[in-house]
């Protein structure tokens, strides 16, 4: 891109503070960031060139290897496109069972982003705080599907296992502990007076920017942008009757306490899962057949988009995936980072829009 | 001692333009200005950082859903589609183009003008 | 064995560094990685110190196949890593390349290519206690009379 001054700060790609090799370079005039420019490439694996043609149980397992931290939407995400394209009804159990996975995973993923920035920002006691709670959070997943991290939990026309009476018991017992934990991790980070200093009011971004630059997920919901959760359009949170969560001030403290809210909210949303779970089959079954599809889906990070044309046999003749995180990096390097005050403000804007390397370049 | 880390970007540049939809992408921005696909892709590689390259296909959805609402001109020639949306010119540029043309559209038919704005549009980008 | 080596035995024992490189993998064990520092797990007890910084670090952890940007990077950041140094594949990635090596994939691995490897974790993704495991029985076996073992 085009230089505009000579002095170019350069952030990582080995960076205390990413978990991702990624590479910032910003252009400051002494202490201000006049703009930043992403450098990528450190992730490239090719996932979408390995995926073509490649019949759809293979490809099963490489959607959910696009992205560790989110890897259960992204196997929703994809088994439910060969469902729309191939027609196969999904049993009402299965469905809820798919949601519980689903915000277990979402529930994993917004304590690490939330972890990061206090690890960012130094607070290291509410940092490994919200880690351990996180390791509670991963054994109800490992109990339910079998793996802590990559779970291929969900198939076409259902789920894999069944929950066993013993593990709702337990899994509602974690999430009261885990909902206790989380009001106090909340508060601490509510009234904290030093954290207010590095959160409020940084790396601010206007309603206008968010959807000019199509942000998604927590990032455009903590600049109030409406309708942005793509759960307000699926079949399934509709009936548990979900309702979308927005803060307007736009700055890193909105992104984070957008996060924190979603965690309650779907705790309560695994609690009524359970509740009101339905009796019946987990498997339904069916074949993937030709076609092409586009389908949307929430992830942690925002919208997800996948596009697959299949043939007779099933095989994915040609795919393309959209996720959250190519629409939020971009928005955060070209517009919450330029003219921050401050180069040390750059790592904390930089990780309170959750960015995942490994979703962005696949 | 190694001091400079900095390596070619073009190949991986171009790597992120050959998935489908960036392809897709391309191809439709390519023809809107009327421009080849290669001159159009080298221009995108040799300007565009890679986060905005990876971000190309959702910016132009969105500038094809919001950019320039109302004025004929404007919507013809992409006032805010390749300023803000695809920033392929700097507005300063667009500006004097989008001011000239709407001159020329009080003298002459409204086609003609568009297309010597198109072609000016051209120039600048290809420069 | 000289006294200075028994001082110096007993320091690197109880002060492991630990600095973690992702050169390309789904960053599924990159937070496994991340998980060790959990107090469930509590890293720290064994005196090993997670960061970021290889130029202080004896330990590095490699995830992932490598990718076009690594291809030259990891051997730089190798070379910054003073002696005496190991590296610890952690996954399948950094062995085999695991579901990255197929037709139309970008990477080359496997990373014994570009720098030597001490010990490997095999796993998508292994658990953090065997990632603690594999650090602490690979540590000594390095560490442990370094000075005397040099030619």
């Amino acid at each position: 891109m085009k230089k505009t001054v000579d002095v170019s700060i350069p952030l990582g790609p080995m960076h205390p503070c990413w978990k991702e090799p990624v590479r910032l370079k910003c252009e400051t005039a002494g202490e201000r960031v006049l703009r930043a420019e992403v450098e990528l490439g450190y992730m490239k694996k090719g996932i979408e060139r390995i995926m073509q043609g490649r019949p759809w149980q293979e490809v099963m397992f490489l959607a959910e290897r696009v992205c560790g931290i989110c890897s259960v939407i992204h196997n929703m995400v994809f088994i439910e496109t060969m469902e729309k394209i191939s027609d196969i009804e999904v049993p009402p159990r299965a469905a809820y069972l798919r949601v519980v996975v689903n915000e277990l995973d979402r529930i994993a993923s917004h304590i690490l982003a939330n972890f990061s920035y206090c690890y960012t920002i130094e607070h290291e006691t509410l940092a490994m705080y919200l880690l351990n709670t996180r390791e509670t959070v991963l054994d109800n997943l490992e109990r339910i599907t079998g793996s802590r991290i990559n779970t291929a939990y969900m198939i076409p026309g259902g789920v894999r296992f069944d929950l066993q009476p013993g593990d709702a018991a337990a899994l509602l017992a974690d999430l009261a502990k885990v909902e206790e934990e989380m009001k106090r991790y909340v508060r601490i980070f509510e009234t904290g007076p030093l954290i207010a200093l590095r959160s409020k009011g940084i790396g601010y971004m206007s309603r206008e920017d968010a959807i000019r630059a199509y942000t998604v997920g927590p990032t455009a919901r903590a600049s109030g942008v409406e309708d942005s959760d793509l759960r307000l359009r699926h079949p399934t949170y509709r009936e548990l009757g979900f309702t979308q969560i927005t803060r307007t001030e736009g700055d890193n403290f909105a992104r984070i306490m957008v996060r924190f809210q979603e965690v309650f909210q779907s705790i309560d949303l695994i609690r009524k899962c359970v509740d009101t779970l339905p009796e019946g089959p987990i498997r339904g079954g069916g074949l993937c057949k030709a076609g092409e599809a586009s389908y949307s889906g929430e992830a942690p990070r925002g919208e997800l988009t996948y596009t697959i044309r299949t043939d007779e046999y099933g095989r994915v003749l040609d795919i393309a995936i959209r996720t959250p995180s190519i629409m939020n990096i971009e928005a955060c390097a070209h517009f919450m980072v330029e003219d921050a005050t401050s180069i040390a403000d750059v790592t904390s804007t930089f990780i309170s829009s959750d960015p995942c390397i490994a979703c962005n370049e696949r | 001692m190694k001091f400079l880390y900095e390596k070619d970007l073009r190949q991986m540049k171009y790597n992120i333009l050959t998935s489908t939809k960036h392809d897709e992408t391309v191809r439709a921005i390519a023809e809107r200005l009327g421009m080849s696909d290669a001159k159009l892709r080298m221009v995108l590689i040799r300007r565009f950082d890679m986060s905005l390259l990876e971000n190309l296909e959702s910016r132009w959805q969105m500038g094809q859903r919001h950019a320039d609402d109302g004025d004929p001109v404007a919507e013809e020639l992409g006032y805010e589609l390749f300023t803000r949306f695809i920033p392929l010119m700097d507005t300063e540029t667009m500006q004097t183009i989008y001011g000239d043309t709407t001159a020329m559209t009080r003298e002459m038919p409204f086609e003609e003008a568009i297309a010597k704005g198109k072609e000016r549009i051209r120039e600048a980008i290809r420069s | 064995m000289s006294i200075l080596q028994k001082i110096k035995n007993t320091v690197r024992s109880r002060s492991i560094h630990v600095s973690y490189v992702d050169v390309g993998s789904c960053n599924g064990c990159d937070i496994e990685v991340l998980a060790c520092l959990a107090p469930r797990y509590d890293i720290e007890q064994y005196g090993i110190y997670v960061h970021n910084n290889p130029r202080e670090a004896d330990v590095l952890l490699v995830i992932g196949s490598v990718t076009p940007q690594w291809v030259d990077k990891l051997r730089d950041i190798w070379d910054k890593i003073p002696e005496p140094k190991v590296a610890v594949a952690i996954g399948n990635c950094p062995i085999s390349g695991c579901v990255y090596a197929r037709r139309g994939t970008l990477t080359s691995p496997p990373v014994e290519k570009y720098i030597p490897i001490a010990a490997q974790v095999p796993g998508c993704p292994p658990r953090p206690t065997e990632i603690l495991n594999a650090i602490l029985s690979v540590a000594p076996l390095i560490f442990k009379d370094y000075e005397e073992k040099q030619p």
